[in-house]
Order: structure tokens, then C-alpha cells, then sequence
């Protein structure tokens, strides 16, 4: 390690000193200083003239530049793309002020509370703010010709000022709003009013009330929520039975764990002030909202994560996969170069300089690869945000690029690098001074690296292919009920005219006829649940009076017409659906899940169980239903249980009705609506084929077959592309000797048979290797298939091994061509 | 430089005397120093503000190599050896020198 500059100035002194000489006058820093700038600027100075030797160079050979460039662009732009896609869904921090000191609230396991809840934390002084939100609010927006459901947030007034929400326009709702106010989204104002300005201070009708626009959201806006939910109007809350979702600010300094004994305290005096059946401590919970803090709290989303994990990895071996095929176009080039090392070698260079010089090479390449891959990912995140996801919710990503991606960037930039540029700078300064021998041994090292890039591509290509069979696995599952002749019409009713359960049945009855006099229409029915677009579940106890025995129950609810099996052609196993003689008697039609659950053995036609808000409510069980999946298309049976609609307490305003068409449904749609409008003008409807409804059940294996399979095919293609070059090179390399053998009498099959055994050697080992790795990878990826799909099912691994022969032998034709238009006179004149 | 009385040293010349001195062997600054001292008979003196900044230079130029190593009193020193592009330099300098030192000879002589 050499000595620092100042450490030979004092040796020097000390040697003077001990040997009596005079002490040398002169000021060491002034010295020193001499000597840094000198180091400094002949560091400088080698480094742009390395770059511009390097540029001068590369300019003279434009295909491994472009060659070099493409396979680092997409090896950098995929994985950057994931890096920002990932980022964003799991680390991204809400739009409000200092988002690492809001917290999520819940008492009693509740994700709403109501308001008086809210109103005691606020008064009890514990934290600095008390917001609270209901976020799954639907509001009929009326501009005149129809009316719309629109996904609104019903908020209390300090909700904008407490978190402290930039607009874009305007301002947002202050604490002194009158309710009738409401600020807009982004999306929202671009779509029904083209982003004119001026719509702040106009009033617009939402739900029959005149309310005030007064700001207006930037188009950047992430809500509490997170992973891109995106409503479109807030709102004050206007009605005191609004349930809200609790959030509050930290005072400076305050841990969670303080926050949690201070809202435990606060929970005992609220059981006194304002009394319910629970307790309030039970099931508290305080989580972080912002990054990573919050999926730390929160489980559901560690499987989102592990799949980007996964995703990251994948698109990193990718990336290394084009880094290799550099890397083995760097080597063949500093062969090229090997006499110009070897001189200047022997004329006194340093080892050193040489290496930096070797590696101007790789660290030009590698940077403008890593800008051309950012800006491929920022093309590419643009396209990933305008896609439209066929979910019932709004969901908008946003994917800018920041901070972290220009580091990460950076990051892959050098390690491109690296990998890029040490093997083959190294190898170059190696063999220049030995010779010709070391090409043999050159030869083999890239075949290697060959082989290397087949084992990756294929463990990259089984991922993508295993997840390809997953979505097609997943396309052939039944979700339990008919899907292609059937019409989803979700309507939301206004609130005057349907304040009870009785209205509101009055007029289900009158659509629900309406609807099946249509012509073409079979039958129609109306639920409160519809499959894939929303759930209610529930954990009760049943109490069965026969026995006496208590079972606890968790299943999915849902309230239907009588019709609605018939409609959606659910078998009925057992027994019937809903009469007219059930009326008021609590029957219910439960699935065959359900019965194999929570009956115990009995026979279900006829069962009763007891259960109900008071615990005492006698059901009986008239029908068992097959089951029909409810979130996911790959998940396992889930118990189910239908009341009658007409004998619920309904309490919400938004309906589902499905008919059966003889005709193609999308013929349907618009008398569908035109009926749903003469009826009641006033209701918002959404009328689609149930076909286009259910897209969320396939949303998770569309995603993971889209980006892994597309990863997969990039691996292959770049291994494809390592695999010619090298085959090429070979060929090359090689000119006279399949002259020699053309010349005493080999045919052009034995030299095509020559080439394609040369070529088979280097991917065989890469297969072996690679299926190798593959089984062992893949073992784990069970958790994201549907199931019936084995990670470990031969067959994939046999399709796989098969594709990547296909591709090596694409690869080789050229090579083989190539091969055989080799003339054995001019080969021989060859050096 | 050095003080009045001492003759002034061209930087060129510095470097011949360096490479010259190294000729006989690793050494550190002090010991090049010394040497190029008692083989002018003590005539010349380099400070170490023109010593260092040439060793340095004639160091980027890959003269000469430096290397970590023990001091004869035990203490850790940067050594300084002469190159094959150094040997070709101090050659070429040598040549120089002659020439011009007989040029200037010539010239008082007339």
C-alpha cells in the first residue's frame, strides 16, 4: 500500500533530524498540496483520455456497440421497470404532510368506526390530529344527461388541513365547509371537464345534493391507502351513521408503542363514556401508513412482495444474461487487440493503466447502456400506467421515476460494469504476453460463458413458463357459475324516495320484472354480493337447538332473489331456492362447503341453526347450492351462505342485478340501461356483461404470466443472440481447417454435423445445468399457482430443455451456413 | 530551490540525477537525496520541495516504481526503483547532457 503524502514528507524530516542534518525549511503542506493536485489531475487526465480511446474504438466497430447496447438496455430497462413497478406499490408514501408520523387506528378489529368514536380520540388530546375517511362510498353523479356511480371518500372536515394534502387547484375542505363542498381528482376533472380550471367554484350534483367544487387533486395524488387506489371526489361526511376509518398524527417524538398503551387508556374510558357489545381495546391496532414501516404491519401484502422479490431476481438474472453476452463480445475483441497490449506492455506501461484503459471500454458500454435502459423504463412505466386494470375499484399507478431509481440505476450501471469489463480486460493482459497458445484456453472460456447463459436462460425460462401454464390453468377453472350468457347491471339508488328496506324491495321486485319481460331475456335476478366484485364475510357462532352444540362459522354472505341460481345456473344439489312461503321465516340456501363445514354430520334440508344479532333467530336451511368461487378463480371452496333479499334490513343503497340472455349479452346492454333508467332516472347504473365484470379473479395470473413470460422470452432471446456470436466466432476460427477436411473429401453434411456437435456440446451442459438449478428454484413458486399445477411437473421441464434446443439451433443455422459456403482453396490461403 | 550559494539545478537535470542515483539500487527520497549530495562531493543539496514533486512526476510517468518497504532503522518508507522506461530515459538524458554540456564548453571556450 503506498504511502500517503504526508507520511514520506515526515519520514523525510525524521531521517534529517536523526542524522543532525539542518532541518529542512519549506512549509510540508505547501509541498503536500503540490503533490495531491499532481496525483489528482494526472487521475483526470488518464480518465478522459481512457473514455476517448475507449469512444474512438468502439465507434470503429458500430455492431458490438449496438449489439452491446440492446442487450444492456433491456437487461437494465426490464429490471428498473420492475425496481419502479415494486417500489411503488409496496414502498409508496401517501400524499400528505410528513407521512411517517400518521398512523391507522382501529378498535375492536373494526377497519370503520363511528363518529363518536372519532370525536372522543380527537377530544382526549392524545394525538395531534384525528382524520377519519370512509373510502368505499359510491355517489350518483348527475351532469345533466345521466347519472353515474362515481367512487367517492366521505371524510371529515379536518381530513385535507390535519394531513396536510397539496392541491393542484384551489384549496382543500376547511374545517369551517359547509357540507355540500367537494374536491376532485385529477383523473376525475380531466375526464368530465377537460382540465378547465374554472370548474372550481362550480357546483355539481352529487347523490341529489348542490355540492361546491372547491379544489382540485394533483395528478400525482397517492391516498392513504396506497397500492394506486385512486377515488374520484371528496367529500364531508354528511350523515351521522357514516362509519369512518380512523387516522391520526403522532405528537413529535411518540413511538407506536406509546401510541398503543396511550389508545389503550383512551379504549377503557370510552367503554364507560360510550358503551357497545365489545370492548374497544380488543383488537387494537395501530400501523404505520407510509413505506416500508407499513408492510412491516401488514401481511396480506407479503405475498405481493415475495412476487416482486421473485420478479426482481428474475429480471436481475436477465440482466446478467446480457451482461455475460458483453462481456463475451469484449473478449473477442481484446483478442483482436492482443499484439497492441503485448507492445505496449514491453515498452514499460503499467499493469494498471493498462487495466483501466481495458476497462474504459466496459465502463463506456455499460453507462450508455444503463441511460438507454432508464429511459426504456420510463417509456415503459408510462405505458404501465396508462393500462387500464379490469378491477371494480380505481386504480391509477403512478410510476415516476426518483431518487431511488436513478440509484438504483447506478447501481446496475456498475455492476454491469464489472461484470462486463473484469474477465475480459483481465484475460487480455493475461494472454498478450503468452501468446498464441492462450487461444484455445480464450476459446473455451467463452463457450463457458456460453453455457452459463443457457443454464440462466433456462432457469428464467421456466419461471415464465410455469407462470404461462398457470394463467392458462387458471382460464379453464370454472368460477362455479355461467359466465358468458350472462349481464351484470350494479345500480346505485338515490337516498330520497328508498329510505327502508321496503322501498327498496318495491322497487327490486319491479326491476327484477321488468328486466325478465325483455325479449331475449331468460330470467333475471338481484343479490346484494356479486361474485368477484366485492365479498361480505362473516365469523358467527351457530348454535344448533337439537343438540345444543355451538359451531363457529366463517363464510361468505350474500342476499338474493329467488331467481338468482336459476339465472347464473348454479346447481341446486339439494332441496330449492326461495319461495314465496319463506317469507319472514329466516330460510336460507346455503353450498355444499358450508354443510361439509359447520353441519356437523346432519343432513342439510331442513337443519336449523340458531344465529343472528341476538344469537336467538331460528334459520332453516331449504336448499344447498353448488360453490362458486368468490375472490380468486385459483382458490379453494369457500362456505357460503344466501339469505332471501326480500327478508333482510337492507341498508345499502347499491344493488346487483343479473340476467340470463338467450341472445349474445353485449346485444343486452342498452335496453338493459334504458329500462334501468325509465324505472328510476335518478339511480346510477353500471350495465356490463358479467364476462367483463369478473376480470379481478384472473387479474393476479394474467400479471404473473405477463411479466414473467415476457422475461423468459428476453432471456431466451438474449441467450440466443450470446449463443450465435459465439458460434460464429467458432466457424470463423476454425475457416481452414473445415477447408482441410472439405478438401480431402468431407461432405457438407459432415461439416453441418461438425458444427451443430460444437454447438450442442455448449448448450447440453448449459440445460443440464440449468434444469439442474431450475428444480431446486421452482419448488417454492407453488404459492402463486392455482391448484393442479405442480412446480415440479416433468412436463415443464421437458418443454423447456426442448425450446432452448429450438433456439440453439435457430442460433446455429447462420453459423452452419456460413459453415458450409467455406471454400477450401481460398481457406487454405488463410493465415 | 536551494539556498543562494548553492548553483541552481534545471528540473531536467534533477531528473537525470535521480534516475542516475537510482541506478544503484531501491532507495528512499532522504537516501537519493544523500547520495546525489556525497557524489557531487557535497556540492548539491536538494531540498525536499524539488525532490518530492520530482520523484512524483517521474512516478506518473512510469520512470519509476514505488514500493512499500523497512527503512534500516526499522521504519516503514515509501522505495523508489528505477524502470525499463526509466533506464531509456536516464540513457536518452545522459546523451543530452553531454552534448549540451560540451556545447556550453565550446561556447566559454571562444
Amino acid at each position: 500500500m503506498q504511502q500517503s503524502i504526508e507520511d514520506e514528507l515526515a519520514f523525510h524530516r525524521e531521517m534529517a533530524a536523526s542524522h543532525d542534518d539542518s532541518i529542512p525549511l519549506g512549509n510540508t503542506a505547501v509541498i503536500a498540496e503540490h503533490g495531491y493536485d499532481l496525483w489528482r489531475f494526472n487521475f483526470l487526465e488518464n480518465l478522459w483520455r481512457d473514455l476517448l480511446y475507449a469512444a474512438r474504438g468502439l465507434r470503429r466497430s458500430p455492431l458490438l456497440v449496438l449489439a452491446a447496447l440492446v442487450s444492456l438496455g433491456l437487461g437494465v430497462g426490464v429490471n428498473a421497470t420492475m425496481f419502479s413497478l415494486g417500489t411503488e406499490l409496496l414502498f409508496s408514501q401517501p400524499s400528505v404532510r410528513d407521512a411517517g408520523s400518521i398512523v391507522a387506528i382501529r378498535f375492536s378489529g373494526n377497519s370503520h368506526s363511528p363518529h363518536q368514536v372519532l370525536d372522543f380520540l380527537a377530544a382526549s388530546g392524545l394525538l395531534t390530529d384525528v382524520v377519519g375517511e370512509n373510502e368505499e362510498v359510491i355517489s350518483n353523479y348527475n351532469d345533466g344527461k345521466e347519472t353515474r356511480p362515481v367512487f367517492s371518500v366521505l371524510t371529515t372536515k379536518n381530513y385535507f388541513t390535519g394531513l396536510g394534502i397539496p392541491v393542484l387547484y384551489g384549496r382543500g375542505i376547511a374545517p369551517d365547509d359547509p357540507d355540500e363542498v367537494a374536491v376532485l381528482s385529477y383523473a376525475f376533472w380531466r375526464q368530465h371537464f377537460g382540465g378547465d380550471p374554472s370548474v372550481v367554484g362550480r357546483t355539481l350534483n352529487l347523490d341529489g345534493r348542490m355540492c361546491t367544487v372547491v379544489g382540485i387533486l394533483p395528478e400525482h395524488h397517492r391516498t392513504l391507502i396506497g397500492f394506486g387506489y385512486s377515488p374520484e371526489i371528496y367529500m364531508p361526511r354528511y350523515l351521522d351513521s357514516t362509519i369512518l376509518a380512523i387516522y391520526g398524527r403522532l405528537k413529535p417524538g411518540m413511538s407506536i408503542p406509546a401510541a398503543r398503551a396511550g389508545l389503550v387508556a383512551v379504549a377503557k374510558r370510552m367503554d364507560q363514556a360510550i358503551p357497545v357489545d365489545y370492548q374497544y381495546e380488543q383488537g387494537l391496532e395501530v400501523s404505520p401508513v407510509a413505506g416500508y414501516a407499513r408492510l412491516k404491519y401488514e401481511s396480506d401484502t407479503l405475498a405481493m412482495a415475495v412476487f416482486f422479490a421473485l420478479l426482481l431476481v428474475v429480471t436481475g438474472l436477465v440482466l446478467l444474461i446480457a451482461c455475460v453476452n458483453v462481456a463475451s463480445l469484449l473478449l473477442a475483441r481484446a483478442s483482436a487487440r492482443r499484439r497492441e497490449i503485448a507492445i505496449r506492455l514491453a515498452i514499460g506501461a503499467s499493469r494498471g493503466r493498462l487495466l483501466q484503459q481495458l476497462l474504459a471500454d466496459s465502463v463506456l458500454l455499460s453507462v450508455l447502456g444503463a441511460a438507454a435502459g432508464l429511459a426504456l423504463a420510463e417509456v415503459s412505466a408510462q405505458g404501465l400506467a396508462r393500462i387500464h386494470l379490469p378491477v371494480p375499484i380505481p386504480i391509477r399507478l403512478q410510476i415516476s421515476p426518483d431518487w431511488r431509481l436513478a440509484v438504483y440505476g447506478a447501481f446496475l450501471a456498475a455492476l454491469s460494469m464489472l461484470a462486463c469489463g473484469l474477465l475480459p480486460a483481465w484475460r487480455a493482459l493475461k494472454e498478450s504476453i503468452a501468446h498464441d497458445l492462450n487461444r484455445e484456453k480464450k476459446m473455451r472460456l467463452r463457450r463457458a460463458l456460453v453455457a452459463v447463459q443457457v443454464a440462466i436462460s433456462v432457469v428464467v425460462l421456466t419461471t415464465g413458463f410455469l407462470f404461462l401454464r398457470n394463467l392458462l390453468h387458471a382460464s379453464a377453472i370454472s368460477p362455479g357459475f355461467d359466465v358468458v350468457h350472462t349481464i351484470r347491471a350494479n345500480v346505485n339508488l338515490p337516498s330520497a324516495g328508498y329510505g327502508n328496506s321496503q322501498e327498496k324491495y318495491a322497487y327490486i321486485d319491479r326491476v327484477v320484472n321488468s328486466l325478465a319481460a325483455l325479449p331475449g331475456i331468460e330470467s333475471a335476478a338481484a343479490a346484494r354480493v356479486m361474485p368477484f366484485n366485492g365479498g361480505t364475510h362473516f365469523l358467527v357462532d351457530l348454535k344448533f337447538p337439537d343438540d345444543g352444540q355451538k359451531q363457529r362459522a366463517r363464510f361468505d354472505w350474500n342476499a338474493v332473489t329467488p331467481g338468482f341460481f336459476q339465472t347464473l345456473s348454479i346447481p341446486m344439489l339439494q332441496g330449492r331456492s326461495f319461495a314465496a312461503s319463506d317469507r319472514g321465516q329466516h330460510a336460507v340456501v346455503v353450498n355444499s362447503e358450508f354443510a361439509r363445514q359447520f353441519l356437523g354430520g346432519r343432513q342439510p334440508l331442513g337443519t336449523v341453526f340458531l344465529w343472528g344479532a341476538d344469537g336467538k333467530t331460528p334459520y332453516r336451511i331449504v336448499g344447498v347450492a353448488a360453490v362458486t368461487k368468490m375472490l380468486t378463480i385459483g382458490e379453494e371452496p369457500k362456505p357460503q351462505l344466501y339469505e332471501a333479499l326480500a327478508d333482510i334490513d337492507n341498508d345499502r343503497r347499491e344493488i346487483e342485478f343479473v340476467l340470463r340472455s338467450a341472445i349474445p349479452p353485449g346485444l343486452q346492454l342498452e335496453p338493459v340501461r334504458r329500462t334501468l333508467h325509465n324505472i328510476e332516472p335518478m339511480a346510477g347504473a353500471e350495465v356490463h356483461t358479467v364476462y367483463s365484470s369478473i376480470g379481478l379473479a384472473f387479474l393476479p395470473s394474467q400479471v404473473g404470466a405477463l411479466l414473467m413470460g415476457s422475461t423468459g422470452v428476453l432471456g431466451l432471446l438474449l441467450a440466443s443472440i450470446g449463443l450465435y456470436g459465439v458460434m460464429a466466432f467458432s466457424v470463423a476460427r476454425r475457416t481452414r481447417e473445415i477447408g482441410v477436411r472439405v478438401a480431402i473429401g468431407a461432405s457438407r453434411a459432415d461439416i453441418a454435423r461438425m458444427v451443430l456437435g460444437d454447438s450442442a456440446r455448449v448448450t447440453l451442459g448449459g440445460i443440464a445445468a440449468g434444469l439442474l438449478v431450475a428444480v431446486l428454484v421452482t419448488k417454492p413458486l407453488a404459492m402463486f399457482l392455482v391448484p393442479g399445477l405442480k412446480p415440479g411437473d416433468p412436463v415443464n421441464f421437458l418443454v423447456v430443455a426442448l425450446a432452448m434446443f429450438a433456439t440453439a439451433l435457430a442460433a446455429t443455422w447462420g453459423p452452419i451456413l456460413r459453415a458450409l459456403k467455406i471454400d477450401p482453396a481460398s481457406a487454405l490461403r488463410e493465415e | 530551490m536551494g539556498k543562494a550559494a548553492q548553483p541552481a539545478l534545471l528540473q531536467g537535470t534533477l531528473d537525470l540525477l535521480i534516475l542516475h542515483a537510482l541506478r544503484r539500487g531501491a532507495m528512499h527520497g532522504y537516501a537519493i537525496a544523500q547520495t546525489i549530495h556525497l557524489l557531487s562531493e557535497e556540492v548539491l543539496k536538494v531540498e525536499e520541495g524539488s525532490l518530492y514533486p520530482a520523484l512524483w512526476r517521474l512516478e506518473l510517468d512510469g520512470a519509476i516504481s514505488a514500493k512499500s518497504g523497512l527503512s534500516e532503522n526499522n521504519r516503514k518508507a515509501k522505495f523508489y526503483q528505477i524502470t525499463r522506461r526509466g533506464e531509456k530515459i536516464l540513457a536518452d538524458q545522459e546523451a543530452t547532457w553531454e552534448r549540451l554540456s560540451a556545447a556550453v564548453s565550446r561556447v566559454l571556450a571562444g
